[in-house]
């Protein structure tokens, strides 16, 4: 597995500032003076970041936006002081690759390949980690034994460990968290929260992690509110 | 494993259709312009009448024989029959208004002699290089074009004289003069064939030729044009006869067969290429909405694969690529049957008398490649589209 030394592509940290974003959807609801929705708000390189907020109050809106996936809202959002509206298909691709890692309330796997197969399918972008180290990530989290198994056929638990694998098999500067744990039990959510902190370590990137309330035992060292 | 993942659970039934369809349309697009091509090139070169051209003349009658109608043409008949769409080209035939003999002038050959009728026709209706075809006053010889019949009656002559019989290249080695006179001159020069035709009946000489005989050795009087040569458009010869029938003008049969069939044959093949284009056209979009319909049926994937950091030109090049090659593989299959239906139609052709040309025609290959091309560029552009959806 790649560290920072070794990825000069992420020797640059990525600052990511929120300027008055106000997503369409969200519009008509009142927003507190804390709420990342309508205030501006700069998320600082490395930093560990917990979203708290109860359902429906733009979780899962705040990833896909961040990640260039929504663009109905008003204000702006800015990488290293660079507006994202201004990127292209190519700046995008190259930015999920190498600078934000996503995993999904929805997982987005593929239930018809193999676990095998939505990872390699990840780490080819990239070549970020070895088989071996892929492996290894599987058996850390007890699902090396579903190596060659259909992702549809795990239970919601065991593809939420791999889509928690596969987001970490990618260089990135932020690591963004969309209810990663909801489906774990404590002890799976534990040895994910080490493994994802390992990660975030040995690249010297930050994360934020969007939660119902719930840390999960995560240490953080900023809480957002929505 | 990226192609595993995009082209898994097709309707292979529709992608087979559709292949069916595009291989059948290639295949007859192919052949059809191929043989387009061919049909048009027929009797190019066979003789020095150019393709589609007739000699005519007024059909004799009891009435003309009488004087009462006129078998020559007014200058008149020819402007109405030059402002008809389906003619290209009409000029007069000029014939000799003075005595001329042919006779031969070679220690190898017996002597020979003939009174003869020669006539002179526009360049551009024959098929004989420009530089052979030229004559002025004090060359060394004037050069003529032989009507075959003639040849076969000289072997005639040479084999009831117990003479070896000559064939076409010798007999343009024998030494041949022509003897013009009048009541007060006789001159005689040198001749050399060049050429046999089996369209006209009588000896060719240039146009330059023609006029010093007539300007040096005529008695004065008018010459009247008795014969005319008419250019008819390709694939439009049935109206040509038509006209020729209205008008009591008569050819040889052999010219208006070969007009005719060459006419059919190519209105069929013109059908065959209209149907061959459709053909093509439908089972382009055939494929194409094919292409569309995977990749609404893989839009969770394009899209999961554009959010995880694929490219977009990577995911398009790979649905691109992949009906690029079908149409590629559908457009050899094409050539390779186009091929095996060539071999059995040329044959077919040269049963029927129809002995075309058996070379590949570059036309048709440009066509095939167009029609590789403006698909490569639709699957292009649908899959361009539809990837950007997705984004």
């Amino acid at each position: 597995m790649k560290t920072q030394n070794q990825n000069k592509l992420i020797q640059i940290k990525m600052e990511i500032i929120l300027n008055t974003i106000m997503p369409s959807p969200l519009a008509s609801i009142q927003h507190g003076a804390d709420s990342i929705w309508g205030n501006f708000i700069e998320l600082k390189k490395g930093r560990h970041i917990l979203l708290n907020a109860s359902s429906g109050k733009g979780k899962s809106t705040f990833t896909t936006t961040i990640i260039g996936l929504r663009k109905d809202y008003s204000g702006s959002i800015t990488f290293d002081g660079k507006n994202i509206n201004t990127f292209t298909p190519t700046d995008w691709c190259s930015i999920r690759q190498t600078k934000i890692s996503v995993i999904y309330q929805d997982l987005q796997l593929f239930p018809d390949l193999s676990v095998e197969e939505n990872l390699l399918l990840k780490n080819r972008l990239t070549n970020e980690c070895s088989e071996k180290e892929i492996r290894e990530m599987l058996e850390k989290v007890e699902i090396e034994n579903k190596w060659t198994q259909k992702c549809g056929l795990l239970s919601m638990g065991q593809q939420q460990r791999v889509a928690i694998v596969r987001g970490l098999l990618q260089p990135f500067e932020w690591l963004i968290m969309d209810e990663p744990f909801s489906h774990l039990d404590t002890e799976n959510a534990k040895r994910a929260i080490e493994m994802i902190n390992k990660r975030c370590k040995d690249l010297n990137a930050g994360f934020v992690l969007t939660t119902l309330g719930d840390s999960h035992g995560c240490q953080y060292d900023q809480e957002l509110k929505l | 494993m990226l192609n595993k993942l995009l082209f898994r659970n097709q309707d292979k039934k529709q992608l087979v259709i559709a292949i069916i369809g595009a291989f059948m349309g290639i295949t007859f697009l192919i052949t059809s312009i191929h043989y387009i091509i061919k049909v048009n090139e027929f009797g190019k070169g066979s003789d020095i009448l150019g393709p589609n051209t007739i000699i005519v003349q007024k059909k004799v009658t009891n009435a003309s024989s009488l004087n009462l109608t006129k078998t020559d043409f007014s200058l008149n008949e020819l402007s109405k029959m030059r402002k008809e769409p389906f003619i290209t080209e009409i000029q007069p035939v000029i014939s000799n208004n003075f005595d001329i003999s042919f006779e031969t002038n070679d220690p190898h050959v017996p002597y020979f002699r003939t009174d003869v009728f020669i006539q002179t026709v526009d360049q551009k209706f024959l098929d004989v290089k420009t530089d052979q075809w030229h004559w002025k006053k004090g060359d060394e010889f004037v050069p003529m074009i032989m009507p075959r019949e003639f040849l076969v009656m000289l072997n005639t002559f040479m084999s009831a004289s117990g003479i070896p019989q000559i064939s076409d290249d010798l007999v343009k080695q024998v030494k041949f003069k022509f003897k013009l006179w009048n009541d007060s001159t006789v001159e005689r020069v040198n001749v050399r064939i060049i050429g046999f035709t089996n369209e006209v009946s009588s000896i060719l000489v240039p146009a330059s030729f023609m006029k010093y005989g007539n300007d040096t050795f005529s008695d004065g009087t008018s010459q009247k044009i008795t014969q005319i040569m008419i250019s008819g458009k390709e694939s439009e010869f049935g109206l040509v006869e038509d006209l020729l029938n209205k008008k009591g003008l008569e050819s040889k049969n052999a010219q208006m067969m070969i007009g005719r069939l060459k006419s059919v044959v190519e209105t069929l093949f013109i059908v065959v290429l209209g149907i061959s284009i459709i053909a093509v056209l439908a089972a382009g979009l055939v494929l194409i909405q094919y292409l569309q319909l995977l990749m609404s049926r893989n839009e969770y994937e394009v899209r999961t694969l554009l959010r995880l950091g694929y490219s977009p030109a990577e995911l398009i090049k790979k649905f691109f690529l992949y009906f690029v090659k079908i149409f590629g593989l559908v457009t050899l299959l094409g050539l390779s049957t186009f091929l095996i239906l060539k071999y059995f139609l040329d044959e077919m052709f040269a049963s029927g008398g129809l002995y075309i040309d058996t070379g590949m025609t570059l036309m048709s290959i440009v066509s095939i490649l167009i029609a590789y091309l403006i698909f490569t560029v639709a699957s292009y552009r649908t899959a361009k589209k539809e990837i950007f959806k997705q984004f």
